[in-house]
C-alpha cells in the first residue's frame, strides 16, 4: 500500500512535468503540423542553463523562468529560419523530421562539447515534504506541480480569453481563413512558437529538479513520454495533451513500483506505439494522420 | 598502421551493407525505417548468442540466452536470419497507414524501446554492459593473426559483392519499378493491383538481413557488443550517408557511405587531440553529420548522385 | 441488346462520409460491354460510390456483385487483380518514374515482381518484359505520347498527366474501368479522341462507369446513365428518356 501511495505521488509530479512538455510539444503541432523532434535536446538545453544561472547562485525559479525565455527565443528562430522555408519549399513531412531529429542531434553534442558527458544535477533539495491527501510529496514537487497548474491556468486563460488567443486558435484550425480574416497568421505562428518553447526550456528546468541527476540524453528519453502524452490526448490538443500527461505519468511511475524501474520508459513507448498503430488522432484529437504541413 | 586499414575496410565493408540495405528500404521503397539499426543489433546479437559457448558452462560473468557454441558460417546466416525476421516485425509495427514522419517517429520510439529493454533485461543479451569474449573464427584460428584479419576482409569483401548483386535485383527490373511506384503513391499503387504489404513486408525482410549481416560481421571482427553501438543515431548516420551519396541510387549510397563513415566519422579521429575534454572529436563528428544532413535536405535532397533515369530498349 | 447479366451490381450500398450520409442506400447496375454514366448534382455521392466501388473506402452497408462475385469490402488490390480497376478525380502519376516506366508499371501479372521471380533474375522474367514494352510504346503510339517516354512523369503537363493515368488503366486490362470525371480539364479535341477510345475499347468488350459533368459526353458515349441525387439513385435509364423526367430536371436545379 506504501508503495502504491508513493507511486501515486511520484505519477503526480511527474505527469505535471510530463504535461508541461507535452503542451508545448502539442502546440506547435497544432500550429505547424511538425513534430518537432527537436524539441527534447531543446529541454536538455534548458535544464543545461538552468543549471549554470543556478550554480550562480540564482534562485531555481527565476532561473526556470529565465532558461524558459531563452530556449522560447531559440525555438522561434528555429521554426522561422529553418523550418518554415523547408515546408514553404514543399519539403515533405518525413524529411522535415528528419531535420529536426538532426537539429536535435548537434544540439545535443554540442551541450556534450560544452558541458561534457558527466551527469549534472541540481544539488541538494530541501528536505521538507508535504502530507496532502494521504500522499507524501517533497517541496520541490509541489511547487513542480504548482507551477505547472499555474502555467497551465495561464495558457488556458490565453487561449479562450484574449485576442491573441482567438487568434491563435484560428490559425491553428485553419491558416488561410484566418488569414482571409486579416490575421497575420505568421507573426502568430511566431507568438506561438515562442511560448510553446518558453513551456519546452521550463520543463526542461522542471525535469532537471525532479530527477537526481542528469546528463545530455535528458531530452531524447523524456520526449518519448511528451509525444506519447500529447498523441494520446490528441495531437494538436492542449488540453488533451495535460490530460495525456497525467495518465502517461501516473502509468509509468505505477509500472516502475511494481515491477522494474528501468521498465518506467517502455510503459510511455509503449503507450505512443499503441496510439499511434490504433488510433493516431487520439482520444480527442481532431487533427487528421494525413494532413499536409502548414508553413 | 595496417591494422587501421584493415579496421578501415571491415568498417566500410559492413557500413556498405547497412546503407544498401536501408537505401532499399526508405531510397526505393519509400519506408521511413527509423529502427533500421535495430535490424543491425540483432544480426550482432543473434552471431553472439550462436558462437558463445552455453552461458552455464562457460563459468562465465555473462548472462545471456542461447549459447550454442556455432561455428562461423552457421552463425554469419544466423545473423542475417535474425535481422531478416526483425525487419519483419518492425514492418509490421508501420503498416498503419500513417503520414510518413508519424511513421518515421513511431520507428525512432521502437528503436529506442529496444535499446531500453535489451538495457533493462541483464539476463537476456548482457545487459548495459553487452556481451564480450567471441572466439575467434574457427576455420583460420590456427593461421598467424594477421593473415586471420586480411582473411576476415576477404570474407567481408566477399559478401559486398555477394550482397551487391543481390541487391540490385531488387532495385532493378520490374520490381524496383514496383517499389519506387509505392514509394511516390502508395494508394495509386495499390489501384494498379500492387500488393503493398506483401511489398513492404519483402523490402523489410531483405534489408533487415542486409543489416543482419552488417551486424554478424562486425560483431564477430570487434569482438563484442552492447546497446552503446547501437543508439538510435547510427541509424541517423547511415540516413545520412543515403541521402548524401543519392537516395535511391546504390552507386550514390556507396559514395554516401564512404563520405560519411569513413571520411567523417573516422576521419575526425585524425584532428589533433582537444585539450579541454577527450572524446570531443566523436561528439564534433555527430555535429558535422547532423549539418550536413540539415545541408543537403535544405539545398540537394535527391543527393550528389541522383537516381538514374532508367533505360528501356525498343523505342521506335 | 446484350442479354449476358450485368458486369456489376450495387445493391442498396451505403458510405457515412464526414458525418453525412454520403451514399444512402444507392442500388444501380452496369451492363456489360457498355458504358454507363453515373451523373448527378453536386454532393449527390457519385464520387464517393465510386470509391467505393472501387476499393478506395469501405462501404458501411450494402453489396457490391463484379462480374457475378460478391466484392463487397474487398481492397483495392485485390479488385485490380480481378479486372475492376480505377482512375483518381485528380490525375495520381508516380511522379519519380518517367512516363514509360508508368505504364510499365500498370502491366498486371508481372513475374518480375514475385519474390521467386527476382531473384530467378531476368532469364525468367525477361521474355514477358518485352512484351510488356512493346504494348507500352503501342499505348504511348496512340495517344501521341511517344516523345515524353522518358521523361519523369512529375514534370508532365496536367492533361498529359490525365493522359497516363488513363493508358496506366488501360494497361491493366480492366473488365471493368471506373472513372471519375475523366474529360475534366481537356481540350474540346482531346475529349473527342478519348470518347472514340472509349467506344472503341467497349466494342473490344470492356466495360466502363463513369462519373460526368458534361452532358455532351454522357449524350453521346454513354448507352446507359444512372442519376444520382442526395445519396440515392433517382433514376436509370436512357439519357433521352431521362432528360424528360421531372425528377432528374428538379434534382439539377435543387440538388
Amino acid at each position: 500500500m506504501q508503495l502504491l501511495i508513493e507511486a501515486i505521488g511520484f505519477g503526480i509530479a511527474s505527469g505535471a512535468v510530463i504535461a508541461l512538455g507535452a503542451v508545448g510539444f502539442s502546440v506547435q503541432f497544432g500550429m505547424s503540423n511538425i513534430l518537432n523532434i527537436t524539441y527534447g535536446s531543446l529541454m536538455t538545453l534548458g535544464a543545461y542553463l538552468g543549471l549554470v544561472l543556478i550554480d550562480r547562485g540564482v534562485n531555481a525559479w527565476i532561473a526556470l523562468a529565465a532558461a524558459g525565455v531563452v530556449i522560447g527565443v531559440v525555438s522561434v528562430g528555429f521554426h522561422r529560419w529553418l523550418l518554415a522555408p523547408l515546408v514553404r519549399r514543399g519539403t515533405r513531412a518525413f524529411a522535415v523530421v528528419i531535420v529536426t531529429v538532426s537539429a536535435g542531434v548537434v544540439l545535443q553534442y554540442v551541450i556534450v562539447a560544452f558541458a561534457g558527458p558527466d551527469a549534472k544535477s541540481y544539488g541538494e533539495q530541501s528536505g521538507q515534504t508535504f502530507h496532502l491527501a494521504g500522499l507524501i510529496l517533497t517541496a520541490s514537487q509541489v511547487a513542480i506541480i504548482v507551477l505547472t497548474t499555474a502555467l497551465m491556468l495561464a495558457l488556458h486563460l490565453l487561449l479562450t480569453r484574449s485576442t491573441l488567443g482567438r487568434a491563435m486558435r484560428a490559425t491553428a484550425s485553419n491558416r488561410i481563413l484566418a488569414q482571409s480574416c486579416g490575421i497575420n497568421t505568421d507573426r502568430i505562428s511566431d507568438v506561438a512558437w515562442l511560448l510553446s518553447g518558453v513551456l519546452c526550456g521550463a520543463a526542461g528546468v522542471a525535469l532537471a529538479i525532479t530527477t537526481v541527476s542528469f546528463d545530455f540524453s535528458l531530452g531524447p528519453v523524456f520526449l518519448i513520454p511528451m509525444i506519447a502524452a500529447a498523441v494520446l490526448g490528441g495531437i494538436g490538443q492542449p488540453y488533451g495533451a495535460m490530460l495525456g500527461g497525467m495518465v502517461v505519468g501516473m502509468a509509468s511511475e505505477l509500472a516502475a513500483a511494481f515491477s522494474n524501474p528501468a521498465y518506467r520508459e517502455v510503459v510511455a513507448f509503449a503507450i505512443l506505439i499503441l496510439m499511434l498503430l490504433i488510433r493516431p488522432t487520439g482520444l480527442f484529437g481532431t487533427a487528421s494522420a494525413t494532413r499536409r504541413l502548414t508553413a | 598502421m595496417e591494422y587501421y586499414a584493415i579496421v578501415l575496410l571491415v568498417y566500410l565493408g559492413t557500413d556498405l551493407l547497412a546503407a544498401w540495405g536501408l537505401n532499399l528500404e526508405f531510397g526505393v521503397a519509400g519506408v521511413a525505417n527509423l529502427a533500421f539499426i535495430v535490424t543491425i543489433a540483432a544480426g550482432a546479437y543473434a552471431y553472439v548468442v550462436f558462437t558463445l559457448p552455453s552461458p552455464a558452462a562457460g563459468g562465465s560473468f555473462q548472462q545471456y540466452v542461447g549459447g550454442l557454441s556455432l561455428p562461423f558460417p552457421v552463425a554469419l546466416a544466423g545473423g542475417v536470419l535474425a535481422g531478416a525476421v526483425v525487419g519483419v516485425l518492425i514492418g509490421i509495427t508501420g503498416l498503419k497507414r500513417l503520414r510518413q514522419d508519424y511513421q518515421a517517429v513511431a520507428m525512432l520510439v521502437v528503436s529506442l524501446m529496444a535499446a531500453t529493454i535489451v538495457t533493462a533485461d541483464t539476463g537476456f543479451l548482457g545487459g548495459n554492459a553487452g556481451l564480450v569474449l567471441l572466439p575467434n573464427f574457427a576455420p583460420f584460428s590456427d593461421q598467424d593473426p594477421e593473415i586471420q584479419r586480411w582473411l576476415f576482409v576477404a570474407i567481408v569483401a566477399v559478401c559486398c559483392v555477394g550482397g551487391y548483386l543481390v541487391l540490385r535485383r531488387f532495385t532493378n527490373g520490374p520490381i524496383g519499378r514496383a517499389l519506387r511506384a509505392m514509394r511516390d503513391d502508395e494508394n495509386a499503387a495499390a489501384a494498379i493491383g500492387k500488393d503493398i504489404v506483401a511489398m513492404r513486408l519483402m523490402v523489410q525482410a531483405v534489408g533487415g538481413g542486409f543489416g543482419g549481416l552488417s551486424g554478424a560481421l562486425l560483431v564477430a571482427f570487434i569482438g563484442g557488443w552492447s546497446p552503446g553501438a547501437w543508439a538510435y543515431v547510427e541509424t541517423l548516420a547511415l540516413l545520412t550517408a543515403v541521402i548524401v551519396g543519392g537516395m535511391g541510387n546504390n552507386r550514390g549510397v556507396t559514395l554516401g557511405t564512404f563520405l560519411i563513415a569513413i571520411v567523417l566519422l573516422q576521419g575526425v579521429q585524425f584532428l589533433p587531440q582537444m585539450a579541454f575534454r577527450i572524446g570531443l572529436r566523436e561528439d564534433l563528428g555527430w555535429i558535422v553529420l547532423g549539418v550536413v544532413t540539415i545541408a543537403f535536405i535544405w539545398l540537394r535532397p535527391q543527393g550528389m548522385l541522383p537516381e538514374r533515369r532508367p533505360k528501356y530498349g525498343g523505342s521506335s | 441488346m446484350s442479354q449476358a447479366s450485368p458486369i456489376l451490381e450495387v445493391r442498396e450500398l451505403v458510405k457515412h462520409y464526414g458525418g453525412v450520409r454520403a451514399v444512402d442506400g444507392a442500388t444501380f447496375t452496369a451492363a456489360r460491354g457498355a458504358i454507363t454514366g453515373l451523373i448527378g448534382p453536386n454532393g449527390a455521392g457519385k464520387s464517393t460510390a465510386l470509391n467505393v466501388i472501387g476499393g478506395f473506402l469501405s462501404p458501411d452497408g450494402g453489396r457490391v456483385i463484379f462480374d457475378g462475385e460478391d466484392v463487397t469490402g474487398w481492397p483495392m488490390h485485390r479488385l485490380a487483380r480481378r479486372g475492376l480497376v480505377r482512375t483518381f478525380q485528380l490525375a495520381r502519376v508516380f511522379g519519380g518514374l518517367t512516363t514509360l516506366e508508368n505504364l510499365l508499371v500498370a502491366a498486371p501479372g508481372q513475374r518480375g515482381e514475385t519474390l521467386w521471380g527476382v531473384l530467378a533474375g531476368k532469364r525468367y522474367w525477361g521474355r514477358q518484359e518485352g512484351q510488356v514494352l512493346l504494348q507500352a510504346r503501342e499505348m504511348l503510339r496512340a495517344f501521341g505520347m511517344e516523345a515524353k517516354a522518358d521523361e519523369y512523369a512529375r514534370n508532365l503537363s496536367g492533361g498529359q498527366k490525365r493522359a497516363v493515368e488513363t493508358m496506366r488503366a488501360l494497361m491493366m486490362r480492366p473488365k471493368l474501368l471506373l472513372l471519375d470525371e475523366p474529360m475534366a480539364g481537356l481540350s474540346p479535341s482531346l475529349s473527342r479522341q478519348l470518347e472514340d477510345l472509349f467506344l472503341k475499347l467497349t466494342g473490344e468488350g470492356m466495360s466502363l462507369l463513369l462519373v460526368e459533368h458534361g452532358l455532351d459526353t454522357v449524350d453521346r458515349i454513354c448507352s446507359n446513365v444512372v442519376v444520382m441525387a442526395q445519396g440515392k439513385v433517382l433514376s436509370e435509364g436512357r439519357m433521352t428518356e431521362l432528360r424528360s423526367r421531372k425528377e432528374v430536371q428538379d434534382a439539377y436545379v435543387i440538388g
